[in-house]
C-alpha cells in the first residue's frame, strides 16, 4: 500500500471509543502530541451503544477502586469537557427475587463497605418504600447512592470533541492496519482511509480497539483473549418521570434506566452470542419486554419504540486488560472491558496519561495486565471466586 | 407460534390488493396485512362503516369491487396489524388483534405505499397546518371539513382535485398554490396523455369546479411562513424561481385557518430497507426506492416490492406492479398455470404505459431543490424530538457528516415516527451544509420495532418460552 501521508506523534491511539478518547484528551492536557485513529466515527460502537450505567457497586474487587475513582471524575465531567453529558447520580439498585441472590448481595456489601464504598441492604419493605415502582417479584436489593447514569452517545463524543480542542489529531474513518516495531519497540502505526494510507511515527501506542483488538494485536504475535458479544438495548416511548435510579436484576435478566427525555432504556443481562452481528433477534426483544414488564409494572402500558445493538468484548474473567505488554516496548493495551468500559473510560484514560507522562499511574494497573491469563491454568479459575458464571455472565453497563 | 403462509402481502392498497388477488388466483395461499381497519389504502380510501352515507367516489367503488374479488379468491386478511420487524428466514413480526406474533412466508410482497412529503417552513408546526393526505382522510374517511378558510399549497393535479372536493363540501378555498410553472413544460408531454382519458376528465372537472367558484390557481407560488398564536391565522406566500427558491419582495399575506400541503409523496421503504433490499436514490420517484427485477423482486430472494412503496407511480401503476409481483410470488411458491414469463409479458404494455405517465408526472411535479430551503435556523425539522435546523447545523459543525451521526448527537429521528417525517428534511440540510450528496449523507438506519409495539403484547408472547424459541428456531 502506498502511504500517502506521514505524521509524527508522541502517542498513537487506536480506537475512538471512550477509553481511546479519554486517553487522548488527558494526554493532550498534559502536553503530549497525540494522533488517534478510529475505523468509523467517534463513539460509534460499544462506547456509544450501551446502557449508560456508571456504577461502582457489584464490581469485581480488582475493578472497584477504578470504578470509584472514575465516578469522582464523572461528577466533574461536564465542567471538565464543557459539555452536558447528562450525568446524573441517581443511585443504583441491584434487586433480588430469592434468598440465594440476597445472600450473594449481602456478601458483596460486606466487601464493598470494607473497601470504602457506601452501600445499603434493603429488605422487601424497604425496597417497597424506596422504589415503589418496582414489581412485587423482588424480595430485596442492594443500593448504592453514588452510582448513576450518563448519556453514552454524548459522553463519548464529548471526550472526542474535547480531545480535538486540546490539540489531538482525530482521524475518523481510518482503520489501523499495522504496527511498526523495530528492535522490540513500537515505532509507527499505519492506517488506511478513503483516500489512501497514513503513517503515524510514534514511540508509543495505546491499543483501545474494543472487540476488534485481536485483529491488530495478532499481527504483533500478541494473543488477546477476548471474544465479541452482542448487547441489545430496547427503548420505550417517552414516559412521564418514573424513576431516577439505575436498576438491574440478574434473576430477570434485565437492567434499566430512564433517560432525561423520558425514554426508558431496557437492556439484557445473560449469556450473549459470540458474534459481531449487530442484528436484533426477535427472541431478544421479547425477553426484554417480558423482563421490563415484570421489573417495572408501569411499563406494561408502554411501547418499545426502537432498539439498538452494540458489540462488546469479553475477557475470560470479565475484567479489562490495561497496561504495557511484555515483549513490545511502547505497546499499551486498553481493551477487554467486558461491558464495563463506559463507566471506567474516564479513569482509565487518565491513568494511561499518567503512565505515559509520569511513568507511573496514580492507581495501580498491575491487576489488569495481559500476563495474568498466562499465570492461571485456563481461564475458568478466574470465575471461581465469583458466585457463579451466570452472575458474572454479562453486566454491560 | 409462528404461522406459515406461502405468500404474505404487506399493505392493502392498490398494489397489495392486486398482488394478493393475482397470487391467490394462481393458487397460492395468501395472507394480506394492513395497519388500517378497512382495506383500500390511501388510494381507494374507504369511509368508516358507521360514516358511510351512500355516495362513494369512483375510487371507493373500484376499491370495493377489487376487495370483493380478493375475498372471493380466499385471501386471509389481517386488519389493524403492523409489521414491526423482519427477521432472518422471511419471518415477519406482527402486532394486531387477529394476528399471530410471527408469520413465516415463502414469499413477501411489500406494498407499503407512501406518505406525504413534509415541508419545513416557519410556522409549519402550528395546528391547522396539515398534509393534503390528512385533509383527504378527514374529508373522505371521517367526513369532516378540515377548516373553513383553506389555503392549499403543493404540486400536481391532486391539489386541484382536493381543492374541488373541499369546495364541493362547503369549504372556502382561499387559493391553490402550485410550486411548478406548468404550461410550457406540459406541452412537451401531450403525447403521454393520449389514452389517459379518465385522468384528463377528472382533472378538467376539478379545474372547472375551481373556476366556477373563482378559486385562484397560482403556478410558481409557495409558502414562506404560517402565522398564528395557537393556530394558523394567516400565511405569507411567495413567488418561487425555477428551482423553487423564494423570490424576495414577492410576498403576500392571505388570511386562512387551514393550510393543506401536497408536495408529493415519499415511498414507505423502512420495511424493505430492514430486510436488506438495496436502494437507489431516485428523486423523480420520491426518494429511496428498492432495486427490482422484471418480476418486481428486490435483491433479497423472495422479497418483492410493488406500488408507491417501491417508487411513486400512482394507483394504476400500482395495480399493474402488484399483479406482476403476485404472479411471480405465486410462481416462486410453486403455483400458477403455464408460462409465468408470458403472463408477465401480457402486462407489459400496461406497465410501460403507466411508467411513461409516471415519468411525465415526475417531470412536471417533482419539487425543485429550493423546497428544502424554506426553513430558518429556528424552524423545527424533527417534530418528535423538537430538533431545529440550527441544531442540525451545530452537529455538522462538530464534525457530523452523516444522517446517523447527526441523529446520535441531536436525537432527530429518534422519536415516535422513527424519522419518517424528518428524514428527508435533515438529509437535505446536512447535504447542503457539508457539500456531500444526499446518498452520501445516508438514511436513518432502521431497527426493529419499526413501529412502536406495546411491551405487554411483546411480553405476552414471550411468556411461554416456546414462542421465543420457535422464533429463534425459524430464524436459523
Amino acid at each position: 500500500m502506498n502511504t500517502s501521508r506521514k505524521m509524527g506523534a508522541e502517542v498513537a491511539i487506536v480506537g475512538g471509543g471512550i477509553v481511546g478518547c479519554a486517553a487522548a484528551y488527558y494526554l493532550a492536557r498534559r502536553g503530549a502530541k497525540v494522533v488517534l485513529l478510529e475505523k468509523s466515527v467517534i463513539g460509534g460502537e460499544a462506547s456509544g451503544r450501551n446502557g449508560g450505567g456508571v456504577r461502582a457497586q457489584c464490581r469485581d474487587r480488582r475493578e472497584r477502586p477504578l470504578a470509584m475513582a472514575s465516578i469522582r471524575l464523572w461528577v466533574g465531567l461536564e465542567a471538565e469537557l464543557g459539555f452536558d453529558v447528562e450525568y446524573h447520580q441517581g443511585g443504583n439498585i441491584r434487586m433480588a427475587t430469592n434468598d440465594e441472590r440476597m445472600a450473594v448481595l449481602r456478601r458483596e456489601a460486606e466487601e464493598e463497605l470494607a473497601d470504602g464504598l457506601a452501600v445499603e441492604m434493603w429488605d422487601r419493605d424497604e425496597l417497597r418504600r424506596r422504589a415503589p415502582y418496582l414489581g412485587g417479584v423482588f424480595s430485596g436489593a442492594k443500593y448504592c447512592p453514588t452510582d448513576g447514569t450518563a448519556n453514552p452517545i454524548l459522553a463519548t463524543r464529548a471526550f472526542g470533541w474535547a480531545a480535538r480542542r486540546a490539540g489531538v489529531t482525530l482521524l475518523t474513518q481510518t482503520e489501523a492496519v499495522s504496527v511498526g516495531v523495530q528492535a522490540g519497540r513500537v515505532t509507527s502505526l499505519t492506517g488506511r482511509d478513503r483516500d489512501g494510507g497514513v503513517l503515524v511515527e510514534a514511540p508509543r501506542l495505546i491499543h483501545a480497539g474494543g472487540p476488534w483488538t485481536p485483529m491488530l494485536s495478532d499481527t504483533l504475535g500478541i494473543q488477546v483473549p477476548i471474544e465479541p458479544a452482542r448487547s441489545v438495548v430496547a427503548v420505550t416511548q417517552r414516559m412521564p418521570p418514573l424513576f431516577k435510579e439505575f436498576i438491574s436484576s440478574h434473576d430477570l435478566g434485565v437492567y434499566g434506566r430512564q433517560a432525561r427525555e423520558g425514554h426508558v432504556h431496557i437492556g439484557g443481562i445473560g449469556t450473549p452470542g459470540r458474534t459481531f452481528d449487530q442484528g436484533v433477534p426477535a427472541g431478544v426483544i421479547e425477553r426484554l419486554a417480558r423482563g421490563a414488564a415484570e421489573a417495572i409494572p408501569a411499563l406494561r402500558g408502554a411501547s418499545f419504540l426502537r432498539t439498538w445493538t452494540g458489540t462488546l468484548e469479553m475477557t475470560p474473567d470479565r475484567v479489562p486488560i490495561i497496561g504495557p505488554v511484555d515483549g513490545v516496548e511502547g505497546y499499551i493495551l486498553a481493551s477487554g472491558f467486558s461491558g464495563h468500559g463506559f463507566c471506567l473510560g474516564p479513569i482509565v484514560g487518565k491513568l494511561l496519561s499518567e503512565l505515559i507522562v509520569d511513568g507511573e499511574p496514580s492507581l495501580s494497573l498491575r491487576e489488569f495486565r495481559l500476563s495474568r491469563f498466562a499465570e492461571t491454568v485456563g481461564s475458568a479459575q478466574m470465575g471461581e471466586e465469583m458466585d457463579s458464571p451466570r452472575l458474572r455472565g454479562m453486566e454491560h453497563y | 407460534m409462528a404461522d406459515r403462509v406461502e405468500v404474505a402481502v404487506v399493505g392493502a392498497g392498490p398494489a397489495g390488493l392486486s398482488a394478493a388477488l393475482a397470487a391467490a388466483r394462481a393458487g397460492a395461499q395468501v395472507t394480506l396485512i394492513d395497519s388500517h381497519r378497512a382495506p383500500g389504502g390511501q388510494y381507494f380510501k374507504q369511509a368508516a362503516a358507521e360514516l358511510w352515507v351512500g355516495n362513494p367516489s369512483r375510487h371507493q367503488r373500484e376499491g370495493q369491487a377489487l376487495w370483493q374479488k380478493v375475498m372471493e379468491a380466499g385471501v386471509r386478511f389481517l386488519p389493524e396489524t403492523v409489521v414491526w420487524g423482519t427477521f432472518e428466514g422471511n419471518l415477519l413480526a406482527l402486532h394486531g388483534p387477529q394476528a399471530p406474533s410471527f408469520l413465516q412466508a415463502q414469499a413477501i410482497i411489500l406494498a407499503t405505499g407512501a406518505y406525504d412529503r413534509p415541508v419545513a417552513f416557519p410556522g409549519w408546526t402550528l395546528p391547522g397546518v396539515m398534509t393534503a393526505g390528512a385533509a383527504q382522510v378527514l374529508l373522505k374517511q371521517q367526513r369532516i371539513l378540515p377548516g373553513k378558510r383553506i389555503l392549499l399549497a403543493g404540486t400536481g393535479p391532486l391539489q386541484v382535485v382536493l381543492a374541488a372536493e373541499l369546495v364541493r363540501a362547503g369549504a372556502d378555498v382561499v387559493a391553490v398554490l402550485e410550486g411548478g410553472r406548468l404550461f410550457t413544460a406540459s406541452l412537451r408531454h401531450l403525447g403521454v396523455l393520449w389514452g389517459q382519458w379518465r385522468r384528463l376528465v377528472e382533472g378538467l372537472s376539478s379545474r372547472l369546479t375551481l373556476s366556477r367558484w373563482r378559486v385562484a390557481f397560482r403556478p410558481g407560488w409557495g409558502i414562506a411562513e404560517a402565522h398564528g398564536r395557537d393556530q394558523v391565522e394567516a400565511a405569507t406566500i411567495t413567488r418561487l424561481d425555477q428551482d423553487w427558491r423564494p423570490i424576495p419582495g414577492s410576498e403576500e399575506t392571505l388570511a386562512c385557518d387551514t393550510l393543506c400541503l401536497g408536495y408529493g409523496f415519499i415511498p414507505s421503504n423502512t420495511l424493505a430497507r430492514l430486510m436488506g433490499a438495496e436502494q437507489d436514490w431516485r428523486p423523480d420517484r420520491g426518494g429511496e426506492v428498492p432495486l427490482r427485477d422484471g418480476h418486481m423482486q428486490t435483491n433479497v430472494p423472495g422479497v418483492y416490492a410493488a406500488g408507491d412503496g417501491a417508487g411513486i407511480g400512482g394507483g394504476p401503476l400500482a395495480l399493474v406492479e402488484g399483479e406482476i409481483a403476485g404472479i411471480a410470488a405465486a410462481a416462486r411458491t410453486g403455483h400458477g398455470a403455464g408460462d409465468v414469463e408470458r403472463e408477465i409479458r401480457r402486462l407489459s404494455p400496461a406497465l410501460a404505459r403507466e411508467r411513461r405517465f409516471q415519468q411525465m408526472y415526475a417531470a412536471l411535479f417533482t419539487p425543485g431543490p429550493g423546497l428544502y430551503e424554506w426553513s430558518r435556523e429556528d424552524t423545527i425539522l424533527c417534530r418528535c424530538e423538537e430538533v431545529t435546523q440550527g441544531d442540525v447545523r451545530r452537529a455538522v459543525a462538530l464534525g457530523a457528516d452523516s444522517i446517523n451521526e447527526v441523529k446520535a448527537i441531536t436525537r432527530c429521528g429518534m422519536g415516535d415516527c422513527q424519522g419518517r417525517m424528518c428524514g428527508h428534511l435533515v438529509a437535505q440540510c446536512i447535504a447542503r451544509e457539508t457539500g456531500r450528496s444526499v446518498t452520501e449523507v445516508g438514511v436513518f438506519r432502521p431497527r426493529p420495532p419499526i413501529f412502536p409495539v406495546p411491551i405487554s403484547a411483546l411480553g405476552r408472547h414471550a411468556a411461554d418460552d416456546t414462542s421465543a424459541g420457535a422464533a429463534e428456531a425459524i430464524r436459523r
